[in-house]
């Protein structure tokens, strides 16, 4: 819950909180080693997804700062309230908008980053010059949650065919807008 | 010479000849060099040419002869226009070599003829960058792990390539304008905790890929919209406000309709419920109340969440009881099993509740939107059987008086006519005002509406002015700064100023030597026309002079004396002119004799004798040597 946030300092629980809110737009969480002193691993876990689920809540209805504080209800003195609230404010767009990648990204399957690598085959087995250049094409997709890396590797030919139907695929994407 | 012998042995070094430091003349030029250099001018000029000639002479003399002969064919066949044969190489002279040297080196392609042919722009530099970094990279050998040199770690060693992961970054933008005021706290976080962009990544690795990353989608996002504004954005004569929130609008209509289409086929699920919904934030809000938040977003029917939620609720039981089985730990194994069969028996039971209540629920609500319209449509033929009933109950009620009925109602139905007809009259007096005031408007619409796709198509084609001036700046940066880097790439070891300097000084003395020949030409001519006309009146004098003595000379003794003087003083100084001229063109000829012993001089044609002497003799002991095999043989 995060009533246990008042175990810590308000300096401190600043930090966390921005700590928090970049773990949930993608970046480096905080660590558990940082804290353990101040909570078990129960407490730790709980506290994080509580505040993850509020940050989220607040800015996925557009809470006002009444609504939020009647959340915080329970925190109470030593101003961790305020604290939370005016870092939810001031990450309230970058939030937003992890929210809404979140939300674009709601098939079972989305790409989450690609890498290409040009290659020169000078021989193969059979043909002792041959100068073919080959392109290594590594996408690493986001299934369930969990990344699966696709590695594919394709002459001059088949990237064409490739990247002609990834163009047909952006027609259609243009006229649904 | 000096300088014109600088520039060919600076050529010559270029095209790959090995030209020892102390050499710095062509007058020190060997044999062998000269070879190498013609014979690598020859390759580089025409390389199916020069790829048969050796660099270096052959030590047998009639082999050096052959290589002499076959060199000289080259340099004809190339286009030298001197003498030229196997003497040109092995005794050499210094201006037939200089003269072949700079025949040969005049033809050597130039590469700067090449580049200034070939498209520019910054691409075409980039390009060229990569192509000259990719060259020397498959130049290297490759080697095993252990022989490798920290030099070749960054091309060969695959650990020095990372994988390209973006993660989202954090950057405060400080465009927004003063329109958008920043807010307190996102101030103090920026300042305060927001770490720099480098630090903001997990691993160092993915930093330069993030900015990458982040710039491109802007980028693209900025362009996109620059687009579409121009091609949509500007007919739509809407501000890009009132575009941006017609087209969120139109958005949301979309989706709602698709939604709402894919939700009505399947009743059964949570979301067939909210039917009447009329918006986006409605429906989305049905959904949200039928879903529960979940970390990771799922599309899931109505009967897994029911299931989670009785598995909650369960759960929670459970936890609840705990404390009652501490007490008994003996039969609480039997006592679980015998729960966790009831419960599961509970669950299947309730899913098949579940199962059958959602197939009834099904069935209902078909049968009650067939009861509903059913009812609708008996409604509107009673209403309609009421009317039609009213009717006839009045006509029945008219029917026992009926003349006089009659005649009322025929005055009933003149005096409506001609109210009509009153009517009718009044509406033209009043409409023919109106039809002229909405032709007024109309016109003055059309007007503006003209006006207005004039200067539409006047801001469109203003536009299209703007984008292809800043285009061709554009173009025009990238050949400059094109060019300044080629510049830079040029061999700076020759001094291009000094060159231009020293041609400049050249023309400058040329035209000063120019002068003074015309000035002493003309002194010449001036001395001429003056030698001229003293002759003419030498001659003159002398003719008059004559016959005045003649005259005199038969009258008087003494008068004819002095005229045989005269006539000797005549001849004496007609000879003594005559020897200063012959003096003269001797002198010239002495001079001319003395320039032909220098430059046969400068053939060192002694010592060029003696060589060919020696070489006579060498080959004579070749052939006496050749005789001998024979003969032994």
């Amino acid at each position: 819950m995060v009533v246990l946030l008042s175990k810590l300092p308000v300096a401190d629980s600043v930090k966390l909180c921005h700590r928090v809110v970049d773990g949930l737009c993608g970046r480096q969480p905080p660590c558990r080693g940082d804290y353990s002193a101040t909570w078990s691993l129960e407490e730790w876990l709980e506290l994080l997804s509580s505040l993850t689920a509020l940050f989220r809540l607040a800015v996925g209805n557009n809470s006002s700062d009444e609504e939020v504080l009647a959340g915080l209800s329970g925190v109470g003195s030593g101003g961790h309230a305020d604290t939370v609230l005016s870092v939810l404010r001031a990450r309230e767009e970058e939030i937003r908008r992890a929210l809404l990648d979140r939300t674009n990204s709601i098939s079972t399957a989305t790409l989450q980053d690609f890498d290409w690598q040009l290659k020169l085959a000078l021989s193969s087995d059979k043909i002792s010059s041959l100068h073919t250049p080959l392109l290594s094409l590594s996408l690493d997709v986001r299934e369930d949650g969990a990344l699966r890396p696709v590695t594919m590797e394709m002459n001059r030919d088949e990237l064409n065919t490739l990247i002609n139907s990834l163009e047909a695929a952006n027609k259609v994407m243009l006229q649904l807008k | 010479m000096e300088e014109v012998d600088k520039i060919l042995i600076h050529a010559l070094k270029q095209v790959g000849t090995e030209v020892s430091e102390e050499i710095d003349s062509v007058r020190q030029f060997s044999s062998e060099l000269i070879v190498e250099a013609v014979v690598r001018c020859i390759r580089v000029i025409d390389p199916g040419l020069g790829s048969t000639l050796p660099t270096s002479l052959p030590p047998g003399m009639s082999a050096r002869f052959r290589v002499g002969m076959s060199l000289a064919q080259a340099c004809q066949d190339i286009g030298y226009k001197g003498e030229i044969g196997y003497q040109t190489f092995l005794y050499s002279n210094e201006p037939e070599i200089r003269s072949l040297l700079m025949c040969l080196v005049e033809k050597l392609p130039r590469e700067s003829a090449e580049t200034s042919d070939q498209p520019t722009g910054k691409s075409v530099v980039l390009q060229r960058a990569i192509a000259a970094a990719i060259k020397a990279q498959l130049a290297v050998p490759w080697l095993p792990t252990n022989c490798r040199l920290p030099l070749h770690g960054e091309t060969q060693s695959p650990a020095a390539l990372h994988n390209f992961h973006v993660q989202p970054l954090s950057l405060p933008n400080c465009s927004k304008g003063p329109g958008k005021k920043q807010l307190k706290e996102l101030n103090d976080y920026q300042r305060d905790i927001l770490p720099p962009v480098t630090a903001q990544p997990s691993h160092h690795a993915s930093v330069v890929a993030s900015i990458l990353e982040q710039h491109t989608a802007e980028l693209s996002a900025a362009q996109e919209w620059d687009n579409e504004w121009n091609s949509q954005g500007l007919l739509s004569r809407l501000t890009p406000q009132e575009y941006q929130s017609r087209k969120l609008t139109r958005l949301r209509k979309r989706i709602e309709e698709q939604l709402r289409s894919a939700a009505l086929p399947s009743p059964e699920s949570a979301f067939g419920g909210p039917r009447s919904t009329s918006d986006l934030g409605e429906l989305l809000q049905a959904f949200r109340a039928s879903a529960p938040s979940d970390h990771i977003l799922t599309k899931g029917t109505h009967f897994t969440h029911t299931q989670k939620f009785t598995f909650t609720q369960e759960s929670a039981a459970v936890t609840n009881s705990i404390p009652s089985r501490l007490q008994s730990e003996g039969d609480s194994q039997q006592r679980q099993q015998e729960e966790l069969a009831s419960l599961q028996q509970q669950l299947q039971q309730l899913c098949s509740d579940v199962n059958q209540l959602t197939a009834d629920m099904k069935h209902m609500s078909v049968t009650n939107t067939q009861v509903l319209d059913e009812l609708k449509q008996r409604e509107m033929g009673n209403s309609e059987k009421e009317e039609k009933m009213q009717v006839k109950k009045k006509t029945i009620d008219l029917l026992p008086d009926a003349d006089n009925n009659l005649l009322k109602l025929q005055a009933l139905v003149e005096a409506s006519a001609k109210r009509v007809v009153n009517l009718a009259s009044q509406w033209e007096k009043h409409r023919a005002p109106l039809i002229d005031e909405h032709r007024r408007l109309k016109e003055i619409c059309s007007n503006r509406d003209l006006e207005s796709s004039r200067k539409l198509s006047e801001i469109k084609s203003l536009h299209d002015k703007i984008r292809v001036s800043t285009e061709e700046a554009r173009k025009k940066e990238e050949m400059y700064k094109q060019l300044v880097t080629e510049l830079e790439n040029l061999p700076q070891d020759v001094s291009r100023s000094a060159y231009t300097q020293r041609i400049l000084e050249i023309v400058s003395n040329i035209k000063k030597q120019k002068e003074e020949i015309t000035k002493i030409l003309s002194d010449t001519k001036e001395l001429q026309k003056e030698i001229n006309s003293l002759t003419g009146k030498l001659d003159r004098t002398f003719a008059v002079t004559d016959e005045l003595i003649f005259k005199d000379a038969k009258k008087d003794e003494s008068v004819r004396k002095s005229y045989k003087y005269l006539a000797a003083l005549h001849e004496n100084c007609n000879q003594l002119i005559q020897t200063i001229e012959d003096t003269g063109t001797i002198l010239r000829e002495i001079r001319d004799l003395e320039e032909q012993i220098e430059t046969e001089n400068g053939n060192k044609t002694v010592a060029n004798l003696e060589r060919i002497l020696d070489d006579y003799k060498a080959i004579r002991q070749e052939n006496s040597a050749l005789a001998a095999k024979v003969r032994e043989g």
